[in-house]
């Protein structure tokens, strides 16, 4: 990757204006679809991807099933109408691989034992892409797990960082990710401090990964609260905590 | 009484530290209890469990639940009980023992797409959940009204000691038959109770985790309520869904001793 133009200017804001520290706006809304068991919508800086999760339901075709534990089926998938230029519906080599990285990432946070024979179905759709929706895909698909009703270890986080301009930035968007020249997405399980998914696009060195890596975690810890919040707020309203009975 | 402290959780919250007994949608993990589920945590004497408020039917023993015959084969019928497992009712269990596939015929007590109220008997990891209908008031369901709801609401709709139920069945006039797996039949003899009755079912489903529901029943079905005026409402937060499926609690609270004893021997074992 060869960078062509400054992507940070003299008082360290970057293209959309951020710092290098700072994520894009995040907004999530649990439970958007109704014939799901259940969802999420999450608007990631420019990023709109909607997650529907189905399940523990039976698997179709039933040689598939396990006999010990659940499968977990993802499908990463970009809309026609998500990019500027018509992207084809039919599934790229791209979208293959986002969809078993994605799998793979929310895995661990998932107790599936707790569901034999059974399988999940995680249906994640790109309505808008703008860089990193991969991670956004994660952070909304964990969320409508939890909307299931699946038993899951912990939520899955997700953030990317990289480097832009010789700096370590977090939250790479759609520019800095084709200018720059690093991207480094990784999920993260807040509760358990387990990494369930860390990608490397691009050259670094051994500090700069370190440093890339710390700041991805602290933004996945960002995006955790944002993530717990909104399902709290879907639950229990704006109550945070439970007023004990007399 | 017994202190029970609640909270509400996200998976992968922390509800206690220390050596506490993981009762129901709890894992441990190191020295700390933490939540798989969406809802309300309980953490007493007995143990810690959080009380789901979201999720599918995931059958359990001793569950009564109602189930629509959708096969059969010589020796059994296959039951879709609203789960992602198939249930099985034998035909020894509707002919006696003395069952013989050439002899009786299935389909003179059960045909495919018949209703039946049943309870499970047997279900494990290992095996799909096996039903019978030998017992009171189970069998097959002659008619009514079907609707489904969410398993997690289930609890909300009985209410407490039955307490919603039978202010929707005394309003409307009729008779309502809930499964734990969520599927509710609603029988009557006026047409507009039973539309009624439904109206009232849907709205519980729906507001299930609001305040101050059952007076909003009332209000809907329009029950005279002679205490509205004197009582305040007890405030009817989420908590009150875990309140609801926590009736055993009294008879808990005379047996503390032996519960101590238990969780003493418990802690023996995971020493050992």
């Amino acid at each position: 990757m060869t960078q062509t133009k400054n992507l940070i200017d003299e008082e360290g804001k970057r293209t959309d204006g951020r710092t290098i520290d700072d994520l894009r706006e995040i907004k999530i809304t649990v439970g958007v679809i109704r014939n799901a068991d259940g969802s999420a919508f999450i608007e990631f800086g420019r990023n709109k991807i909607i997650a529907a999760v189905y399940g523990p339901r039976e698997v179709h075709p039933k040689h598939m099933a396990l006999p010990d534990r659940c499968v977990l089926k993802c499908r990463y998938h970009m809309s026609p109408f998500s990019t500027d230029t018509r992207k084809n519906p039919a599934p790229s080599r791209r979208e293959v691989e986002i969809s078993k990285v994605m799998r793979e990432s929310l895995e661990p946070a998932l107790i599936l034992e707790d569901y034999p024979r059974a399988t999940i179905d995680v249906f994640v759709e790109v309505l808008q892409a703008d860089g990193g929706s991969r991670c956004a895909g994660i952070v909304a698909a964990s969320v409508a797990l939890a909307d299931a009703g699946i038993n899951m270890r912990d939520i899955v986080s997700a953030c990317a960082a990289g480097k832009v301009d010789d700096r370590i930035v977090l939250d790479v968007n759609d520019t800095e990710d084709k200018e720059g020249s690093a991207d480094m997405p990784v999920a993260y399980m807040p509760h358990l401090d387990q990494v369930t998914l860390l990608q490397l696009d691009g050259i670094l060195t051994r500090d700069q990964f370190n440093e890339s890596l710390d700041k991805a975690i602290m933004g996945c810890k960002k995006v955790y609260e944002i993530q717990k919040q909104a399902l709290m707020q879907k639950y229990f309203g704006n109550e945070t905590e439970l007023k004990e009975e007399q | 009484m017994q202190e029970i402290k609640r909270k509400y959780v996200v998976p992968g919250d922390v509800v206690v530290e220390g050596n506490f007994r993981p009762l129901m949608n709890v894992v441990r993990t190191g020295n700390s209890i933490i939540s798989t589920r969406i809802g309300i945590a309980e953490s007493g004497r007995e143990g810690v469990k959080v009380i789901p408020l979201s999720g599918v039917y995931i059958p359990r023993v001793n569950d009564i639940v109602i189930g629509k015959i959708i096969d059969h084969s010589s020796l059994s019928w296959e039951v879709d009980v609203n789960s992602c497992f198939s249930a099985h009712l034998p035909a020894q269990d509707v002919f006696g023992r003395d069952f013989s596939p050439a002899r009786d015929d299935m389909g003179r007590f059960l045909s495919i797409g018949d209703l039946i109220t049943s309870r499970i008997i047997a279900f494990d990891r290992t095996r799909d959940p096996m039903l019978t209908v030998q017992d009171r008031d189970l069998g097959k369901v002659q008619g009514g009204e079907l609707l489904k709801i969410s398993a997690t609401r289930v609890p909300r709709l009985i209410g407490k000691r039955g307490s919603m139920i039978q202010t929707i069945e005394q309003a409307t006039q009729t008779k309502v038959l809930i499964g734990q797996n969520g599927i509710v039949v609603v029988n009557g003899r006026k047409p507009d109770g039973v539309l009624q009755a439904i109206r009232a079912i849907k709205m519980v489903e729906e507001e299930a985790h609001t305040s101050n529901l059952t007076q909003r029943i009332k209000s809907l079905l329009n029950v005279a309520d002679p205490q509205q005026t004197e009582i305040i409402p007890k405030p009817t937060t989420p908590q009150e869904i875990a309140q609801d499926s926590k009736n055993a609690d009294d008879v808990q609270s005379t047996i503390e001793e032996v519960e101590e004893e238990i969780i003493g021997e418990v802690e023996k074992g995971e020493k050992l």
